[in-house]
């Protein structure tokens, strides 16, 4: 008997949630029963769920397919619109797929990632470790590349301590992933042009977005600090003519999918605060009025809702071959307007293995010669990496602290303190970690 | 001099590992062919300072330090650095995956083994077991033919050669002869003493001491 799905997984979380209960008695450590009955019921749920994903998507390649000849016009929507969701610039095309150029001969390829050891303050002291793992990779030379790390200890006073927004604070995670992240991107600035400095022609590669959206609602003097380094970095570049890229694998966008729920909106102009289909709005109609509302539902919901769920990646799956890249968009990112000449701009890209993100600022989008070379290169970095640019993975591999690199840290630091004399303690908890007595 | 100069207005050298920059420093007077990273009294293992640059099956080594040690090289083996990453095929021949694959070749070290069979003290070679090990991260040379027949004046060690289990004997006797014989010019006094010792070392087992012969000689 089939059970209606909604009903179906409100008693399927009861039960589990019961037997998570009782399974615990007699272990201490995970209780891998209880898990696997979970799992069970979530494949169960998700197979439904496939099926509905599907047919979102059969719409959503359709939509695509209807909206690139007239792409121009969803362009024209896209402006005249008030929508909640982030919505693709289309500057070139909607649709169109580019065949992929040949890389030059000789190339190289500059990368760094970053890693870190947070403060922990259960630990003897509150100093955090950054990592940066830098790549350099020459093509068709032969040379030697370049592939090195750099940790730096932080543990003043005042590199512990930060005064943003009129506010010391302690440094957190956040705040070491921010600084971090800035620290990949000004270092990956000074390689590549180190590198061309040294007579290379070189690409800077760096792993993730180049959007600093998370800035965004941070203090202003946080913002402004974070943002001006960054800026200084894509001057330099932008200078030395060298282009930039932030390679997203896996992307979770769904920046023309909105695009194509825009589409689907049966009205001129859409204001999804006013959505005249939902409930709320509906106030003061009447009967008929309501009823010729109802009848543009899909599902019994609103019109725009049958590509929901659906992201970019997926859409492109069907649409790219290998190699071939989606014309170039413009991010709508509200960061971006501080990026004054470097408005980020992307593409996706069928890379072999995945439809990768790739961000780029607008001097690269705008010249044909940088953004095929960028194409070429995105594409060779993936095929040498099985499916991941190999720049970044060994960038990563540079830089990674291990849970085990860590231990040997704060070993390092204790031995350090006790030799030579430094009062410092754990906290009870780190003791317990360590030592769980019976 | 001047090389430390130009490396350091290298605008890369920043980025490089500080062990990158030292040895790149010592490049011109480097002559060493390894770097002791694993010793004990018995046996040694260096890391060659390139890749596939170890010296060959049955060369005569000495380690620097105050009493050298020689050891004769047995087992020299390339491997991935990392203990979790292992090389994997790319159906391409060295010269491009030179050009098209460069960091294969910083993730790949090479070593080597060698067996110790002596030392040099004030007085000369010995053909003993040294008092103390190898440092680690001493350095390893090849030794000179001088070198080498200053310590086979006397034939002693052959009995270390054969007397250990893990490593094929008859093969590593051999390499360190054609080594010997090639230090000693070919001198025929040379040869006529070491078939006698071998025939002793080997007692009744003809086929054994004919074949290393035969083979020694080829």
């Amino acid at each position: 008997m089939q059970v209606p799905r909604k009903k179906r997984h409100s008693i399927a979380r009861g039960r589990s949630r019961a037997k998570r209960n009782k399974g615990t008695k007699n272990s201490a450590m995970l209780d891998l029963y209880a898990v696997k009955t979970q799992i069970d019921e979530m494949v169960a749920d998700e197979r439904h769920a496939q099926q509905d994903y599907r047919e979102k998507l059969e719409i959503a390649v359709r939509e695509y397919r209807r909206w690139s000849p007239e792409w121009q016009r969803l362009a024209e929507k896209i402006a005249r619109s008030r929508t909640s969701w982030l919505m693709p610039g289309l500057v070139e095309a909607l649709d169109g797929p580019s065949a992929l150029p040949a890389r030059p001969e000789q190339i190289s390829i500059a990368a760094t990632d970053g890693s870190q050891i947070f403060p922990d303050r259960h630990e003897i002291s509150s100093c955090f470790l950054i990592n940066i793992g830098y790549i350099l990779l020459h093509y068709g030379t032969g040379e030697k590349p370049l592939m090195s790390s750099k940790p730096s200890l932080y543990y003043r006073e005042d590199e512990v301590f930060e005064d943003w927004g009129g506010r010391r604070i302690f440094v957190n995670r956040e705040l070491v992933g921010a600084k971090r992240g800035l620290m990949e991107f000004t270092e990956l600035a000074d390689l590549a042009l180190a590198a061309q400095e040294m007579g290379h022609r070189v690409l800077a590669f760096s792993d993730g977005t180049l959007i600093q959206w998370s800035l965004e609602g941070k203090p202003q003097d946080f913002k402004q600090y974070f943002l001006k380094a960054t800026m200084k970095g894509f001057d330099k570049l932008a200078a030395a003519g060298i282009p930039i890229i932030g390679y997203i694998s896996q992307p979770g966008s769904q920046e023309l999918v909105n695009a194509l729920k825009l589409g689907l909106c049966p009205q001129q102009a859409a204001d999804c605060d006013r959505c005249p289909w939902r409930k709320e709005n509906q106030l003061g109609l009447d009967a008929t009025e309501k009823e010729g509302l109802d009848e543009q539902l899909w599902r019994g919901r609103v019109p725009c809702s049958p590509v929901e769920g659906i992201n970019d990646a997926v859409l492109l799956r069907q649409i790219l071959e290998p190699g071939q890249r989606t014309p170039v968009y413009r991010s709508s990112s509200k960061i971006l307007e501080e990026y004054g000449p470097h408005w980020i701009y992307f593409f996706y890209v069928h890379v072999g293995q995945e439809i990768g993100r790739v961000e780029i600022p607008q001097w690269v989008a705008e010249d044909k010669e940088m953004l095929a070379l960028v194409h070429a290169c995105i594409c060779d970095q993936a095929e040498k990496g099985q499916g991941y640019p190999v720049a970044l993975s060994e960038a990563h591999e540079r830089a990674v602290v291990r849970g085990a690199d860590r231990e040997t840290f704060y070993r390092f630091l204790r031995d350090t303190f006790v030799k030579n004399d430094i009062r410092a303690n754990i906290s009870t908890k780190s003791f317990k970690k360590r030592h769980a007595g019976i | 001099m001047s090389t430390v100069e130009e490396k350091k207005s290298n605008p890369l050298s920043r980025f490089m590992g500080d062990e990158a920059n030292a040895v790149s420093a010592w490049d011109a007077e480097k002559t060493h062919v390894g770097e002791i990273v694993e010793s004990s009294t018995t046996e040694l293992v260096a890391e060659a300072p390139q890749l596939h640059g170890a010296p060959s099956f049955g060369q005569f080594v000495r380690v620097d330090s105050e009493m050298p040690i020689i050891g004769i090289v047995f087992n020299v083996f390339t491997h991935s650095i990392e203990p979790n990453r292992r090389p994997t095929a790319y159906g391409k021949t060295e010269d491009e995956l030179r050009m098209e694959q460069p960091q294969i070749f910083e993730l790949l070290r090479t070593e080597f083994q060698a067996l110790v069979i002596g030392y040099i003290d004030d007085i000369g070679p010995a053909q003993v077991l040294p008092p103390y090990p190898a440092r680690i991260h001493s350095f390893v040379h090849l030794c000179s033919d001088e070198e080498v027949r200053a310590f086979t004046r006397t034939d002693d060690y052959l009995r270390s050669i054969l007397n250990t289990s893990k490593i094929p004997t008859d093969e590593l006797l051999i390499a360190a002869l054609r080594q010997t014989m090639r230090a000693h010019e070919g001198a025929h006094a040379y040869l006529v003493r070491m078939g006698k010792e071998l025939s002793r070392l080997l007692g009744d087992d003809y086929d054994r001491l004919s074949s290393i012969i035969r083979r020694a000689a080829y």
